[in-house]
């Protein structure tokens, strides 16, 4: 567990002077790191079983080198390592290293958990524990960068200063445009950002998706330039405010920091937590997330891209890992013997006391501690880790070999393979492309699978027991190899659609975009808004059927189903004269609702004259004005224009609605000189009975009228 | 000759209805020179020789009457009359004058008052070989108060956006807010082709743009469209990124029966625009310049049609279409031109205060004790004694009678202002008699 010492800051020469004005305006707060040396996935799998992944060999250190050697760069003096996966190893390793040496600037406190189940577990207890006093800096365990954070830590601190704590998380990008080798096509992100604030408005994975939506609300922040910035590529290095932790512990489903960023900028209205962005242009700094970024990141390493962290610095300081730096980026450990003929051909890296035979040909490779090399070998991208034996005639193409793997003769290794530890393969046998063996049984894996979120890390020594003594089947590893097969690309799981667990990440298939891209139409409608699904109007429309439905069911009386449309309008916020339309088309439907279309009108009639006897009183009720009669006339003469065969009903209908009083002859008697518009409704009104039912009511009327006089 | 000029001068004005209810649009008295004169001059400042003014028969008139017009703009002009009722396009009335077209055009609005330097516009429509070059500008906040407004003017306008490239020269997308409801969608494609891609609001486009001659070829074949600004040019951004021939082939016999084909295939003659193309494309693939960073492929992804605009960070930019504006570019106007602000003919009297800032046209005639601050002063008016006027704009041949007090208004042509009227802050109509000792006060409009 954490001890709780270096609190207070330590002699400034400890550390490199980048640090420089910062400093004082932190009130001599020691800056904070919280490492997360686990990945909780299982992208790794099955190397992952025997090392975790932080401290898997990348340019012949422990990942987690790396990243404590940038923290330590940047400024950081405290760093709070948290473990899960094979908490014990990491510990075992951090405290040979020089991190936990007295002369380490950085103080590292390792805490381990078996119950750490994501990045938000963690940070829930960081904030149960109250481990950080300030701004601290979040990383992975695997993150490998050089990138000088402190600009963005000082703009990070200045925006806090400024407006009260509402930033809450600077993340760190660097540029690099899409296509670049070492972007993760997995982590492809689309972010919008206020150029002005560097404050980040939108932020989306990519990944699948063919087009990138951004809500409105995010351009309504007052500012009057944004940019859309997809050449970024995330370095999974944030800093971040305190109330971070507690943010995770308010909302216990943040799981990632993905969910956390979602999170924030969703609710960014409410909870007034802002998120900025740093983007550096020349450093480095990336996260290896699966084995692409692995081989990608190994090339830029043996390329001298992380300078100052060169692979001939040593800067694990161990003793005898030194190595010579040759031009072409050839390094040589000590100890290497290299045989006749063999040529290096460019950005090598060779571990110490390594041997290799004669003729062989190498080139892009990462070559461990300890290995054996036979004759006329060639390796290209080739990651080859500790004490590995490789007899004569071996070729390895993007291929990793793990700790004490043997290769026997004539062994072919196509690209995108994994031997895992202790592998033998061979003699003579070619292992397809993307084959991963490892001692471990596939089926092993079932066992655990109990627990779906465990992490890389869990369990390991009792599956070893558990192991019944499986054949090794001498057509995949060959002869005399040791070793099963995994099942190619993901595992067992149909589950886990997201990212599936390859390996190798992602295959980067050519973008299928640009061929699909024609299919979309790019006329004007291009920009066309879609229509809106389901309108208020017509759910309106629905809950008075199913309302008036009820009543008849049940029997209520109409004063309460006035009340309840009543409450409907003001819910879908209908306008009285909606209303009116809606409810007299509703009536008039109900029939062919109820009985099918099929009626013939006189049916029809019938089952309609009834009804609207018993819901006068609710057409009452909403049928005041003038201008009411006529919508609902309106809607009467729309319900019978598109059921022409009814016509005959039609008189019958309106006559019932004249004489429960719903309709004033008045009324009807404009309705029929006026609304006629369309053809059809002109038609409408040459319909005989209806022109028989006007005829009378205007006698009425004048006859009315005579009486009145 | 590389470019055409075209002028269009046949817009009503219909936003600033006050001002142009009995002076059309291009004859507005801007700094005591015709609306139109400014636009002219730019194109006369960068040596255009010819241009051809698409306007009304109304305007013609006043033009071949109008002094200025003839004294100073020494281009020969080709004058064009449209209907005057018909409601025709900027489109519409470039079609009408295809016949006369023989090269790429620059096609300007009347209204348009700017010190822009217009080689910047051209410059990127030649290096791009760009189908659409445009200016905009930072939108001006008018600060003024303005006659007739009642309070804060109108904020709820909606935003145009318009997103461009990292250089800020390649016009990506332009949309309104009012388009936007559901948000605003980028395909993947454009993202990863500028992945960094600026979004702007607060910008006006000054209606300055240099088109291909084939997109007026284009026009002709494509009568539905009827606005530059509305129509062609959202038109023209979009089709930037949507697939290029050979799809087109296949779409062309997809959609033989609709009216989409006429379409399609005047978009081929839209790509193939100059008759150098091959040599073009030659230098192009044999050049090692690129438009673009970060990935291996062509330069301009091999994108035939370009749209670019040049942004305005500073300067003069005005476009003459609200009250607001008219009376802001009064205020700028002077700065354009290097003449005297007093005109030699005017008559002004020795005990009299003008402000530097103020503009007396010619003949005018200026009495005793009078103060003119920051004002325009139109030709031919006659401002009588003891009379103030301060932040005003005085029309032609007008009449301020003794001790009137003139502030923030804008008098049209031959108002006559009665004797010790105090107006502030009041548009008075063409002709209007304001009453002796009338006092109008703030935003209250007079019109026949």
């Amino acid at each position: 567990m954490a001890s709780k010492g270096g609190k207070q800051s330590r002699p400034s020469s400890g550390f490199t002077g980048r640090k420089g004005a910062g400093e004082q305006e932190e009130e001599e707060q020691p800056l904070q790191a919280v490492l997360v040396a686990d990945s909780f996935n299982r992208r790794f799998f099955p190397v992952t079983k025997d090392q975790p992944r932080a401290l898997l060999p990348l340019g012949n250190a422990a990942m987690i080198d790396y990243t404590l050697e940038f923290l330590t760069s940047t400024g950081v003096q405290e760093t709070f390592v948290f473990c899960c996966w094979m908490a014990s190893k990491i510990k075992a390793h951090l405290l040979k290293s020089k991190w936990c040496r007295p002369s380490s600037p950085n103080t590292i406190h390792i805490i381990t958990s078996e119950l750490y189940r994501s990045l938000g577990d963690v940070l829930r207890d960081v904030d149960a524990k109250s481990l950080v006093r300030s701004d601290f800096v979040l990383v992975y365990g695997d993150v490998v960068s050089n990138i000088d954070i402190s600009q963005a830590l000082q703009q990070h601190r200045h925006r806090r200063k400024m407006d009260k704590n509402i930033s809450v998380m600077t993340m760190i990008f660097k540029e690099s445009s899409p296509g670049h080798r070492s972007r993760c096509e997995e982590d492809d992100v689309v972010v919008a950002m206020d150029s002005k604030s560097q404050q980040i408005l939108h932020y989306q994975k990519t990944q699948g998706i063919k087009k990138l939506h951004f809500p409105m609300n995010i351009f309504h922040c007052g500012s009057d330039e944004f940019e859309v910035r997809h050449d970024l590529l995330d370095s999974h290095i944030s800093i971040c405010s305190p109330q971070v932790a507690e943010l995770f512990t308010d909302n216990f489903d943040y799981q990632t920091r993905d969910d956390f960023v979602r999170g924030i900028l969703v609710n960014e209205e409410i909870l007034g937590n802002q998120i900025h962005m740093h983007v550096t242009k020349d450093g480095y700094g990336v996260r290896v997330s699966n084995l692409l970024m692995y081989d990608s990141v190994s090339s830029d390493f043996v390329r001298r891209w992380f300078y100052p962290l060169t692979p001939e610095s040593n800067f694990t300081d161990q003793e005898g890992r030194s190595c010579t730096y040759s031009r072409h980026n050839v390094y040589r450990g000590s100890g290497v013997s290299l045989g006749h003929g063999s040529q290096m051909v460019e950005n090598i890296l060779i571990g110490c006391d390594t041997s290799i035979g004669a003729n062989c040909c190498i080139s892009n490779s990462v070559i461990g501690d300890n290995c054996t090399i036979g004759d006329n070998v060639t390796l290209d991208h080739a990651y080859i880790w500790n004490d590995v034996h490789i007899a004569s005639n071996v070729a390895i193409r993007q291929s990793v070999v793990c700790d004490k793997a043997k290769v026997k003769e004539g062994v072919t290794l196509n690209k995108q393979c994994v031997l895992a530890y202790n592998v033998v393969i061979g003699p003579n046998i070619s292992l397809p492309e993307g084959t991963v063996v490892s001692m471990h049984h596939p089926d092993e894996e079932e066992d655990e699978d109990a627990d779906e979120f465990l992490s890389d890390d869990a369990e390991v020594g009792q599956s070893k027991d558990k192991t019944k003594q499986k054949i090794f089947n001498p057509a995949e590893v060959g002869a005399e190899g040791k070793g099963y097969i995994w099942k190619a690309g993901g595992l067992d799981d149909a589950e886990e659609e997201e990212l599936s667990q390859c390996l190798w990440g992602l295959v980067l298939n050519p973008d299928p975009e640009s061929d699909s891209e024609d299919s979309e139409p790019d006329d004007p409608d291009d920009l066309m808004i879609p229509s809106p699904e389901m309108d208020d109007v017509k759910v309106f429309q629905m809950e008075v059927m199913g309302t008036l439905q009820r009543g008849l069911e049940e029997n209520i009386g109409c004063d309460n189903l006035v009340l309840e449309i009543n409450s409907l309008k003001y819910a879908y916020n209908i306008s009285l004269k909606e209303v009116m339309q809606i409810l007299t088309s509703v009536v008039l439907e109900y029939p062919f609702q109820q009985q099918g279309p099929n009626l013939t009108p006189s049916q029809y009639v019938a089952l309609l004259l009834p009804l609207l006897k018993k819901w006068a009183p609710v057409f009452k009720n909403y049928v005041k004005r003038a201008q009411d009669h006529l919508d609902c006339l309106a809607a009467f003469e729309e319900h019978f224009l598109e059921q022409e065969s009814h016509w005959p009903a039609m008189v019958k209908v309106l006559m019932s609605m004249y004489e429960l009083e719903i309709l004033e002859e008045e009324m009807i008697l404009r309705w029929f000189s006026q609304g006629a518009t369309t053809d059809a409704s002109r038609r409408l009104r040459k319909n005989q009975g209806l022109q028989k039912f006007i005829h009378w009511l205007e006698e009425a009327e004048e006859s009315s009228e005579e009486d009145g006089e | 000759m590389e470019l055409q000029a075209v002028l269009m001068a046949a817009g009503g004005g219909s936003r600033m209805t006050d001002l142009t209810y009995n002076t059309p649009k291009p004859m507005l008295p801007v700094g005591n020179k015709p609306l139109m004169w400014y636009p002219l001059n730019l194109l006369e400042r960068v040596g255009f020789e010819e241009v051809i003014v698409i306007t009304t028969k109304e305007v013609q008139k006043m033009m071949s009457t109008d002094s200025k017009m003839k004294r100073d703009i020494k281009m020969k002009m080709e004058v064009v009359c449209v209907p005057e009722d018909g409601d025709m396009g900027t489109a519409d009335a470039l079609r009408h004058i295809q016949q006369k077209i023989k090269t790429d055009i620059l096609v300007v609005s009347c209204d348009l008052i700017t010190d822009v330097a217009l080689h910047e516009v051209v410059d990127l429509f030649r290096a791009h070989n760009a189908t659409l070059a445009m200016l905009m500008s930072k939108a001006h906040e008018f600060t003024e108060t303005v006659p007739g407004q009642k309070g804060k003017k109108r904020t709820a306008e909606q935003r145009d956006f318009v997103g461009v490239d990292q250089s800020g020269k390649r016009l990506l997308f332009m949309a309104n807010e009012a388009d936007l409801e559901d948000g605003l969608s980028v395909r993947k494609s454009i993202i990863r082709k500028h992945p960094r891609m600026h979004i702007k609001t607060g910008l006006v486009d000054a209606h300055l743009y240099c088109l291909k001659k084939a997109v007026v070829d284009f026009l002709t074949e494509n009568k539905s469209i009827s606005s530059i600004r509305g129509e062609l040019v959202p038109y023209l951004v979009r089709k930037q990124f949507s697939k290029t021939t050979n799809s087109q082939k296949v779409k062309e016999d997809l959609e033989d029966q609709t009216q989409k084909k006429n379409d399609c295939s005047t978009n081929h003659e839209l790509l193939i625009s100059s008759r150098d193309e091959p040599l073009l494309q030659l230098a192009q693939e044999r050049s090692c310049w690129n438009d673009h960073r970060g990935d291996m492929s062509e330069a301009y992804h091999g994108g035939k049609l370009r749209c670019y605009v040049h942004i305005m960070e500073q300067g003069l930019c005005y476009r003459v279409n609200t009250l607001a504006a008219y009376i802001e570019a009064n205020r700028q106007a002077p700065k354009l031109f290097e003449e005297p602000p007093v005109h030699p003919s005017a008559v002004i009297s020795e005990r009299c205060q003008v402000g530097s800032d103020s503009i007396i046209g010619e003949r005018c005639q200026i009495a005793e004790k009078t103060s003119i601050k920051r004002s325009t002063i139109g030709i031919s008016s006659n401002v009588k004694e003891k009379v103030k006027v301060t932040n005003s704009i005085v029309m032609h041949s007008v009449t301020i009678e003794e001790g009137c007090n003139i502030q923030g208004s804008v008098i049209c042509s031959n108002a006559i202002i009665g004797r010790g009227a105090d107006l502030k802050y009041c548009l008075v109509g063409n002709g209007q008699r304001i009453e002796p000792e009338g006092k109008t006060q703030q935003h209250e409009h007079t019109q026949s």
